[in-house]
């Protein structure tokens, strides 16, 4: 398994991965999220020593319903129990609120430059060398949290798993020993497999977004057949 | 012993003393979960099962399942509630409600299997339960706050004001003391409740409640404002890749593709059509998405039958609850009256057809200023929102005509002498019980029988969704049936396991039949267990018949998917005929403590318009007549008293009960492992013989 703070460590001359993402870390958040927004910085080849992954989740912000089946997913396959504080996708609620701010949905963005890896002390946060997916070693994790609180996102997509005592996150269903479906960047991911709205759907290219999120819209004109929004 | 699904404890509250107790679950197991676990409880805790529902020593019971918190599709958000009702005349039968949204699945986060409450605090106050930690909290400032208001203040209070910004925070200091990006799940009364209002309900969320019986009123009885929970635990499941298998399977066979719908309406946005397709978003029924919205599920679901509007009024209100103010003379009028009701924490189904009751006796010199029933509300102005605002606050806070009507419009009527008058004519429909009619008692047999012979409007659509609803549907659009009345019947006696169709037969000769007091035993066993005890969603489940499938037939996710997912989670191996039987052991458990209440086969009548009235609007429902099925409206039908007298016989012969009294014998209670029921009813002098 490749070892990104080895890879640090043995970068030669210019601006270090890790002193250019601290550089941009005042930018904002879409800074670290590439595509479209970075379109126009050039970095060394040499320092750009995490490879982009190979999937990535979109949600349509619009087109969720809340049921949280995507969260029971996200444990059940993972952990082979029920527990949405285990999920790493995140919907949060506030059923008084009005459409579409009533709903908010929090997934990993498997960030081009990510806060998580380069926070991580031992290298248990790191970038899955074959499919540059963002994971969590377990067995490499000493609990410091510096990866949870080095997401620029809230909440925080990466999570402490307090049952099992290591950090977590998406891991775009790479090791999820209760599901008999082969998942990971090259393969399925279940919350896009069982979502009963089909609002989430995974992608390889880096999606366009912003800090407000990913651009994305599953609805098509079924969808409008109900008589809900597809614009 | 099941190895998954149960967290391993029940919370009981004796609100009087203050104590607290963890009730082993293990101890209830065998009744599944549920309305099982709560009537077993109440039965042994509860030792003068004659008290008035607001007695302090009224146990409310408020329980989850083991696929609670679990990936179950319409089955992880119930929570059943068992109480003595205040609502129910002449009695206030011991009764139940349920309520989605995700309170029974952080419940069960928190490591409760359930929560158990007796007793009456001196002061106002709520319960806080925060994973193993249970707190009995002030309410004082809480109290007159509606049910949105109170909710929105516990949410600040226990997460620390954290949940509004949807952030990660901690249940405890420390680094594993959990955490959760969740609002806490907060049931609660309103101002109608802290009344003692009897048709007050319990409100989660924006519009799940707890409506019929009152539990509102009997939580308000207890000083009770509201119990909030927050979780972060896990619930073991003992084969989650099977679980997780025939998720995907059921969702691919029998759900609705948002994307590429097998069935799609051949109207746009026409949300009764959902009755047959299960389109998200349905939920509202007569009225159609009139702005930019989402459909929104309880936790779990794979039908998300609910909205949420672009000016959040009216969030998640389904069903009656959007029906039942249509006389205003906009959407947002009706849906802005929805919100009165759930913000002040009443039932819709007393007052759906209450308001216009009360308004033919204002058009008829009856009510009014002036007259035998004084009230002073504007009924000139019946139609509009202004009126529906000022009739709401007078039920609430017991002002003109709604110091009668805060008891429920029966109790009114009886108190203004009018209730046999008015119950013979039908001008105020209400069948059994004091509850409004909800389905034609005179046809939809299965609906009336199931709620005279049990304890409310048993608000069960399993069947109604085909027999009542299908021909319908299809007729307000032009449309022919999708199935016909000879399939459909088939597919559901098959599915049933009952095996004879006649039981579906609705003909005037066939509600009266054995096949048909079968067909009706089925029904209240079958809820009894999956759905009340179990938390199978009534939107869902059970489903006999399907519309959706992509290989031309109509089969339906009953019977197999029940007790798979059952056994997926629990590690158990039961059958659907072996939750039946649980769920026929639950029925006559409970239809004991209304024995021990007063219950006889002489109380097991309607009122007088089901039998003396006939009916007047057609209700294309399957029947066999002249030697063929069809689908047929059964106009002019009233229920003949000798034939339904002869009907009560034998069912009470079909279920093992007293046929002279209605009461269970002891040879049955025995044959249900119930002795000890059988011992206090033979207390009592009420064993049937």
């Amino acid at each position: 398994m490749a070892d990104i703070d080895k890879k640090d460590t043995g970068a030669k001359g210019g601006v270090s991965r890790r002193e250019f993402i601290t550089g941009v870390g005042g930018v904002g958040v879409g800074a670290v999220l590439g595509g479209a927004l970075l379109k126009g910085i050039l970095l060394p080849e040499d320092v750009l020593a995490i490879p982009a992954s190979e999937g990535y989740l979109l949600v349509d912000t619009k087109k969720c319903a809340g049921c949280q089946t995507c969260m029971l997913t996200c444990s059940l396959v993972h952990y082979g129990r029920e527990n949405t504080t285990l999920s790493r996708i995140q919907i949060t609620q506030n059923p008084f609120a009005n459409f579409p701010e009533d709903i908010v949905q929090a997934q990993c963005r498997q960030c081009p430059y990510p806060s998580c890896v380069d926070a991580c002390p031992t290298g248990a946060m790191h970038a899955d060398p074959a499919t540059g997916v963002r994971m969590v070693d377990e067995s490499k994790c000493i609990g410091c949290e510096r990866c949870v609180n080095a997401c620029p996102f809230t909440p925080s997509r990466v999570q402490w798993n307090a049952e099992d005592k290591h950090a977590q996150k998406c891991d775009l269903c790479k090791e999820t020993p209760y599901w008999n479906t082969d998942g990971g960047a090259d393969g399925k991911q279940a919350c896009v497999e069982l979502c009963p709205m089909k609002a989430i759907s995974f992608t390889r290219s880096i999606p366009t977004q912003t800090d407000a999120g990913y651009d994305v819209n599953l609805r098509n004109e079924h969808y409008g057949h109900l008589g809900l929004p597809t614009d | 012993m099941a190895t998954g699904g149960y967290v391993g404890k029940i919370l009981y509250v004796n609100l009087t003393t203050g104590d607290m107790e963890e009730i082993p679950t293990a101890d209830y197991e065998e009744w599944g979960g549920g309305h099982g676990m709560g009537s077993a409880l109440f039965f042994d805790r509860v030792k003068d099962k004659t008290i008035d529902g607001y007695h302090p020593d009224n146990l409310v019971t408020m329980m989850t399942s083991p696929l609670s918190g679990t990936l179950v599709p319409s089955a992880s958000g119930r929570t059943e509630c068992n109480f003595i009702g205040i609502q129910q005349v002449p009695v206030g039968w011991y009764t139940r409600s349920n309520f989605g949204g995700r309170f029974a699945g952080e419940l069960k986060f928190a490591g409760w299997d359930g929560i158990a409450i007796q007793g009456k605090s001196e002061t106002p106050v709520w319960l806080n339960i925060v994973n193993g930690t249970v707190t009995i909290e002030d309410a004082s400032g809480l109290w007159g706050l509606d049910t949105y208001e109170t909710q929105e203040e516990i949410w600040s209070i226990v997460s620390g004001g954290n949940a509004d910004d949807g952030t990660w925070y901690g249940l405890s200091t420390g680094r594993d003391g959990g955490r959760t990006t969740q609002r806490p799940a907060v049931a609660t009364i309103g101002p109608a409740g802290e009344h003692l209002n009897r048709n007050a309900c319990v409100l989660h969320d924006a519009g799940n409640a707890a409506g019929q019986g009152g539990l509102g009123g009997v939580l308000g009885s207890k000083n009770l404002k509201a119990v909030s929970v927050i979780g972060t635990g896990s619930i073991a499941i003992a084969d989650p890749a099977a679980l997780v298998d025939a998720r995907m399977e059921l969702q691919a066979a029998h759900g609705y593709d948002v994307d590429a719908p097998a069935l799609e309406g051949p109207v746009p946005n026409f949300a009764f059509y959902g009755i047959i397709e299960g389109h998200p978003g349905f939920g509202p029924l007569i009225l159609n998405v009139d702005q930019p919205a989402r459909a929104q599920g309880c936790m779990g679901c794979f039908k998300n039958c609910r909205r949420r509007l672009s000016n959040g009024i009216s969030n998640e209100d389904q069903c009656v609850e959007s029906l039942w103010w249509v006389s205003g003379t906009s959407q947002l009028e009706t849906n802005k009256a929805t919100d009165l009701l759930d913000k002040a924490g009443l039932n819709v189904y007393d007052l759906i057809n209450g308001h216009s009751y009360l308004n033919s006796l204002y058009q008829m010199g009856i009510l009014g200023p002036g007259k035998a029933i004084e009230s002073n509300l504007p009924w000139e102005k019946y139609g509009t929102y202004e009126f529906i605002e000022q009739f709401v606050d007078a039920i609430v806070n017991q002002t003109d005509i709604g110091a009668d009507l805060a008891d429920g419009v029966s109790r009114a009527a009886i108190k203004w002498g009018r209730w046999d008058e008015d119950t013979s004519s039908g001008l105020l429909n209400r069948p059994q019980w004091g509850y409004q009619q909800h389905y034609e008692p005179r046809l939809e047999v299965e609906w009336s029988y199931g709620s005279l012979f049990g304890d409310r409007d048993i608000n069960e659509h399993g069947i109604n969704w085909h027999v009542h609803w299908h021909a319908t549907v299809t007729g307000m659009i032009g449309q022919a049936p999708l199935i016909s009345a000879e399939d459909m019947v088939n597919l559901i006696a098959e599915g049933t396991g009952v095996g004879d169709p006649m039981g579906w037969n609705y003909s005037p000769d066939g509600i009266y039949t054995e096949a048909k007091a079968k067909a009706i035993a089925w029904h209240r066993h079958y809820t009894r267990f999956w759905k009340q005890s179990i938390g199978y969603c009534d939107w869902a489940w059970p489903m006999f018949i399907n519309y959706n499938n992509r290989d031309g037939d109509f089969t339906g996710m009953s019977p197999g998917f029940e007790p798979r997912f059952f056994n997926a989670v629990t590690g158990k191996n039961i059958t659907w005929q072996d939750g039946l039987e649980l769920g026929r052991k639950i029925w006559n458990l409970d239809r004991a403590i209304w024995v021990l209440q007063g219950r006889h086969r002489d109380l097991e009548v309607y009122t007088n318009y089901v039998y003396d009235t006939p009916t007047e609007a057609p209700d294309a429902l399957p029947m066999y007549l002249d030697g063929e099925w069809k689908y047929d409206p059964g106009l002019g039908r009233s229920l003949d008293r000798e034939k339904f007298e002869g009907f009560k016989t034998t069912f009470y012969t079909v279920e093992g009960w007293d046929t002279a009294t209605g009461w269970p014998t002891r040879a049955t209670l025995d044959e249900l492992g119930l002795g000890k029921v059988a011992d206090e009813l033979a207390a009592a002098d009420k064993l049937g013989a």
